[in-house]
């Protein structure tokens, strides 16, 4: 698995390409950059984590390239293809509740396909290996009120892959869960990736997930958004929570956490500026 | 986890369904004692709390005469027309007062300071437009229905979840689409609470324009017996009006619903 990820670093296209992608907002009491230039290349199959301090414009980052925010310098790139606006290629899972509540879990997943004109029964039977995939056969007929949050997010998961995009986006997926089902879930995310060969962008707050799950982590700064670091994840796959404990693990969890905490304090000082 | 994760299927217990029952018909028959113990008491005059035995009687009476019949026909066509000729209009404007934040801004105040005004005083205009037959009336009936269902949709619109057209918008979904599949499901409560109301509230407006000026309908029936201090009839006819208008709103409530637990609270 590494092996193949590494090869293809060296010679194919990259699967996503971020170029000079940067963001300024106008605001009455002046312009905000809320995001530096940024370029980073993604390989096929390479799981990204992006981590950084709350305000540091990943979320952002990441609508600029799921497509969601379309007025942003730079460019992206899939497969060499520039694409700006919602793209099939870009799949994209939210920190929110996005599961439909009138829909069954089976109808949920089956959305996208849905939309696209797919047949019913089509539809349902790609659905469901989907909800198998995300260990949630058995569950189809019921509605989301009747699962867990944990359970939802990964019906919205699987309704993204669904749509069967070459990149994942995950915008702080497991933020609104807690710490055991996060734990949990991140495992399952590890499998499919591994599975699918999904190439994948992770935006997230937590260090320890990131070091759990990506290949590569980046820092991000404070305001303005700028890569600080790249740190490669040189952890065996395929990985599992049950790492956690391990040395390098921690070692990499304190080595992010240098780099992070300066950009936190910031973050911490404006945030009591603006108070006081 | 994933075994006490799920929140069992909607559906009360059969014993809580039997207490609630209980104690609704138990209210009923205490509402009927208190009636019935306060006409025979002699405290008021016998015409105006007539027993329970002759308002039955005289809703027996009522429904074998043919002429009934046609009152309720009269009034039944003018409740429906007026309650879909409303409801359409109140449905459309919602959408624009909630899609719309502009239109929304400046016109909905408007509307929110009308909805509470009695459509009756607008009876003598709507007479001269359209005549003293049943048209007035549906036109009353619309006007009332359009207000509480205009109001209901504007806000269930703003109430649909930002994240939802965020997902439909990653799934390119075509405007139409994101009508059909987001914007509609997700207003299915907000419409059946304005469908409810705007049906009770047409009722209210087509009975009171009947009652006002008519040749014909419910209203102008119980208007008849209340001139004539038929009390006992006046009243069987307002509690044949009270059935029907529940049924009514039973049916809403029944069809006008979407899929999944209804118990159990949508997750947001």
């Amino acid at each position: 698995m590494t092996n193949a990820t590494e090869t293809a670093s060296t010679t194919a296209t990259p699967a996503l390409r971020i170029d000079s992608v940067a963001k300024t907002f106008s605001t009455p009491h002046g312009d905000v950059v809320a995001l530096e230039p940024i370029s980073l290349d993604i390989q096929q199959g390479e799981f990204i984590a992006i981590i950084g301090p709350s305000g540091c414009g990943k979320s952002t980052l990441m609508n600029a390239v799921g497509g969601l925010l379309e007025d942003y310098e730079g460019r992206v790139e899939v497969d060499g293809t520039v694409v700006r606006g919602c793209h099939k290629e870009i799949g994209m899972v939210f920190q929110e509740e996005s599961t439909f509540p009138w829909r069954t879990a089976l109808d949920n997943v089956a959305f996208p396909l849905e939309a696209a004109g797919v047949g019913k029964a089509e539809r349902h039977e790609k659905a469901m290996e989907l909800l198998n995939l995300v260990g949630l056969d058995g569950f189809e007929n019921r509605f989301p009120a009747e699962l867990s949050g944990g359970m939802r997010q990964r019906i919205a998961i699987a309704r993204t892959l669904a749509f069967k995009p070459r990149i994942l986006l995950m915008d702080e997926p497991f933020a609104a869960l807690d710490e055991q089902t996060r734990l949990l879930l991140g495992d399952k995310v590890l499998q499919i990736q591994q599975e699918l060969n999904q190439t994948t962008m992770l935006i997230t707050h937590n260090i320890a997930e990131a070091v759990q799950l990506a290949d590569r982590v980046l820092i991000m700064t404070f305001r303005p958004g700028r890569i600080k670091r790249v740190i490669d994840i040189d952890l065996p796959r395929p990985r599992s929570s049950k790492m956690m404990g391990g040395e390098r693990f921690g070692q990499y969890v304190a080595a992010i956490w240098d780099d992070l905490r300066e950009e936190a304090s910031k973050g911490l000082l404006e945030l009591e500026q603006v108070r006081s | 986890m994933a075994a006490v994760e799920q929140i069992g299927r909607a559906g009360k217990a059969p014993a809580e369904f039997w207490t609630v029952n209980r104690l609704r018909i138990a209210g009923i028959v205490a509402i009927l004692g208190v009636w019935e113990i306060a006409g025979w008491s002699g405290l008021f005059f016998r015409g105006v709390l007539p027993s329970t035995v002759f308002i039955v009687g005289s809703m027996a009476e009522l429904l074998m005469s043919a002429e009934f019949y046609w009152h309720l026909a009269v009034t039944g066509f003018e409740v429906l027309v007026s309650f879909i000729i409303g409801c359409f209009f109140g449905t459309l404007v919602g959408l624009v007062l909630g899609t719309r934040k502009f239109t929304g801004d400046v016109f909905e105040p408007f509307i929110h300071y009308l909805a509470p005004t009695p459509k009756i005083v607008f009876l003598p205009i709507l007479l001269v437009l359209f005549g003293v037959g049943v048209w007035s009336k549906v036109a009353l009936g619309a006007i009332s229905a359009f207000f509480p269902m205009a109001l209901g949709v504007a806000a269930g619109v703003r109430q649909v979840s930002a994240v939802l057209l965020r997902v439909g918008k990653t799934f390119n979904l075509t405007t139409m689409q994101t009508v059909r599949m987001i914007y509609l499901p997700a207003m299915v409560p907000p419409i059946a609470t304005g469908l409810r109301i705007g049906l009770g509230i047409s009722i209210v407006g087509c009975l009171l324009s009947e009652y006002k000026l008519a040749k014909a309908g419910l209203g102008f029936l119980a208007g008849q017996y209340y001139e004539s201090f038929a009390v006992a009839h006046m009243l069987a006819v307002l509690v044949i009006i009270f059935i029907f208008a529940s049924i009514g709103n039973v049916l809403i409530e029944k069809y006008v619903r979407l899929p999944g637990p209804g118990d159990v609270k949508a997750h947001r």
